[in-house]
């Protein structure tokens, strides 16, 4: 109940921030952009594709117009998940280190509400906006190639619940962050410093920093980073995999929720041996 | 069972890169019956706020217990029993005074029906109420102090806890919101109150300790710690007579003449009545007899200084 209530407040919160809507403008322009560019036409020999009435190769099979289309909206959620974290982190990186300001904190605390109550219901809330964002864009995407090529497919929502556990994932670390530091600067600077150059450095250390030195100690420290933190490259390719019909791995999912598990654990930990 | 108990709590603050220690609490014990408006007073740094931020399990002590309700420290439960106004709050801008009032109403697990009654009751009490739709971002610090009140009442607390409630009120809304305070005694309510202006505390307090540098001083009714040992003011119509004034120096009575009246320093009731015969023999006519007091900041003031200069 009150963990609904806190989740509820976060999401009017982040209601209130420009860049959400800034995402969402993005997201809308897309879509108006697919609405308007995409159309097909049926014959004998199969549908032909059109980008804005001119088409973009020849007529193909129904199942190849499907085949097209999760191509795209594959090729779609990895773009959206690259914007999803550019302005969801940035609108919702600031929300724990708020709510543990000196005057804010002392007014939650002081109801019967346990600590890991509040950064559990504030992430949540985060993940929440993010979630409906990521749903209205691909769920806009499959509606409108439904309409626009007879396509209509229901892993769209799948595929949602999975960006949005990717970014959960990532979400976990910034807001780890927040409550350490306590201020959204960090965390935000962590989340691309890590999505950008550690994350990728990472997960192709076989062909980086392994090759620095093979010191078992060291490639057991790399390692283990590797492993401690949520991994966002492998899932985005689980995400693809789901979208095109292959076969996904779990693994990273499984690495990931334990890491993600871990930050969050560790955020409520520090939180609740903290004077305020 | 007392509202509000403390035994030898104490506070170490560990600062710093070298961890200084600031000691808040100093193994400070207290009790605040059930029903009684209590004053906590100290200056700056004394370990007021850290005293309720303690209670309130948002610090830990370092040592010692506390307990609220009979309950021992810490118990998330019975803070759905309590309120609490913090110094220097600050709400959620984007929300409007309703909606404070809501949210706060339901983590403090009151249910939506009451709360639907309860808000608008409340916001007529501080006297918000034209102002409930508007997003409190915009409200003048006097009204984010009683949107604070209300939101220290909104579920119907035995125990409120106020830190500096009139912080930014008005002289006007001050006296209301002490209307408010007395009204709450008077249901039964136990009310903590942290407090810089002393005249206040002193207005509605039954009784007040006095913390300096994390240790009680003093603590008692308002009347015991403003009377001033065995001082009277006796008010005359006359002037005194020499021959009284030898009579009552060889009696040990010390008096300080004034215009009307006189001081008279004296060991106890029996002393004061063997004065007033004296007066009376000596045909002096008496207007008035009225024991002597200080303020409350007098008394604090002092009390500071002696402590400080120990």
């Amino acid at each position: 109940m009150r963990i609904l209530t806190l989740i509820a407040s976060t999401f009017r919160e982040l209601l209130t921030k420009a860049t959400i809507y800034v995402l969402a403008g993005i997201s809308t322009l897309i879509l108006l952009g697919v609405l308007a560019g995409f159309s097909s036409s049926s014959g004998t020999e199969g549908t032909t594709i059109l980008l804005f009435g001119n088409p973009i190769g020849p007529a193909i099979p129904a199942e190849a117009v499907a085949e097209f289309v999760n191509q795209m909206v594959a090729g779609f959620a990895k773009g959206m998940f690259a914007g999803v974290v550019l302005f969801g982190i940035f609108a919702t990186a600031g929300i724990i280190p708020d709510v543990l300001e000196k005057g804010t904190v002392d007014l939650y605390l002081s109801k019967p509400l346990g600590r890991w109550e509040l950064l559990l219901g504030k992430y949540l809330g985060g993940v929440c906006v993010v979630f409906v964002n990521i749903l209205y864009f691909l769920g806009g995407m499959a509606i409108i190639f439904g309409i626009r090529l007879g396509t209509w497919d229901l892993q769209f929502f799948l595929s949602s619940l999975m960006l949005t556990f990717v970014f959960a994932c990532l979400y976990s670390v910034v807001g780890f962050l927040g409550v350490v530091f306590r201020n959204a600067a960090i965390p935000i600077i962590g989340a691309f410093l890590y999505l950008l150059i550690v994350g990728p450095v990472l997960h192709q250390r076989e062909m980086g920093l392994f090759l620095i030195s093979e010191n078992v100690v060291y490639r057991g420290v790399v390692d283990g980073c590797y492993y401690l933190l949520p991994q966002l490259s492998g899932m985005m390719d689980g995400v693809a995999s789901l979208i095109l019909r292959q076969e996904i791995d779990w693994k990273p999912y499984a690495q990931s929720l334990l890491s993600s598990g871990l930050f969050l654990g560790g955020g409520v930990f520090i939180l609740s041996k903290r004077d305020f | 069972m007392h509202a509000i108990q403390s035994d030898s709590l104490s506070k170490v603050y560990r600062t710093g890169i070298s961890k200084q220690h600031i000691t808040a609490l100093d193994g400070f014990s207290l009790e605040v019956n059930k029903g009684e408006v209590f004053g906590l007073l100290g200056p700056n740094g004394a370990g007021k706020t850290t005293f309720i931020k303690i209670l309130l399990s948002l610090t830990r002590p370092t040592s010692g217990r506390a307990s609220i309700l009979g309950k021992e420290l810490p118990d998330n439960k019975v803070k759905e029993r309590i309120g609490y106004l913090p110094e220097n709050h600050r709400y959620p801008g984007y929300l409007t005074g309703v909606q404070v009032l809501s949210l706060f109403g339901r983590l403090s697990g009151v249910e939506n029906a009451t709360l639907q009654k309860r808000i608008p009751s409340l916001m007529a009490l501080v006297g918000i109420t034209e102002w409930r739709a508007m997003k409190v971002k915009k409200y003048s610090k006097g009204m984010m102090q009683r949107l604070g009140l209300a939101q220290a009442l909104i579920n119907d607390p035995e125990v409120v806890f106020l830190d500096e409630p009139t912080d930014g009120v008005d002289p006007v809304g001050r006296k209301e919101i002490r209307g408010i305070l007395l009204d709450l005694k008077n249901q039964g309510k136990t009310i903590f109150l942290n407090s810089h202006l002393l005249s206040e505390v002193e207005l509605i307090s039954d009784r007040v300790a006095i913390l300096d540098r994390g240790k009680l001083l003093k603590v008692g009714t308002v009347e015991e710690l403003t009377t001033t040992g065995s001082q009277y003011q006796i008010g005359i119509a006359s002037s005194l007579p020499e021959d009284l004034k030898t009579e009552a120096a060889a009696r040990s009575m010390h008096l300080t003449p004034g215009a009307e009246f006189i001081t008279a320093t004296i060991e106890n009731v029996t002393a004061l009545n063997s004065l007033i015969d004296l007066l009376r023999k000596h045909r002096v006519e008496i207007t008035s007899v009225v024991k002597v007091k200080s303020s409350l900041e007098d008394s604090f003031i002092n009390l500071i200084k002696r402590e400080v200069a120990s």
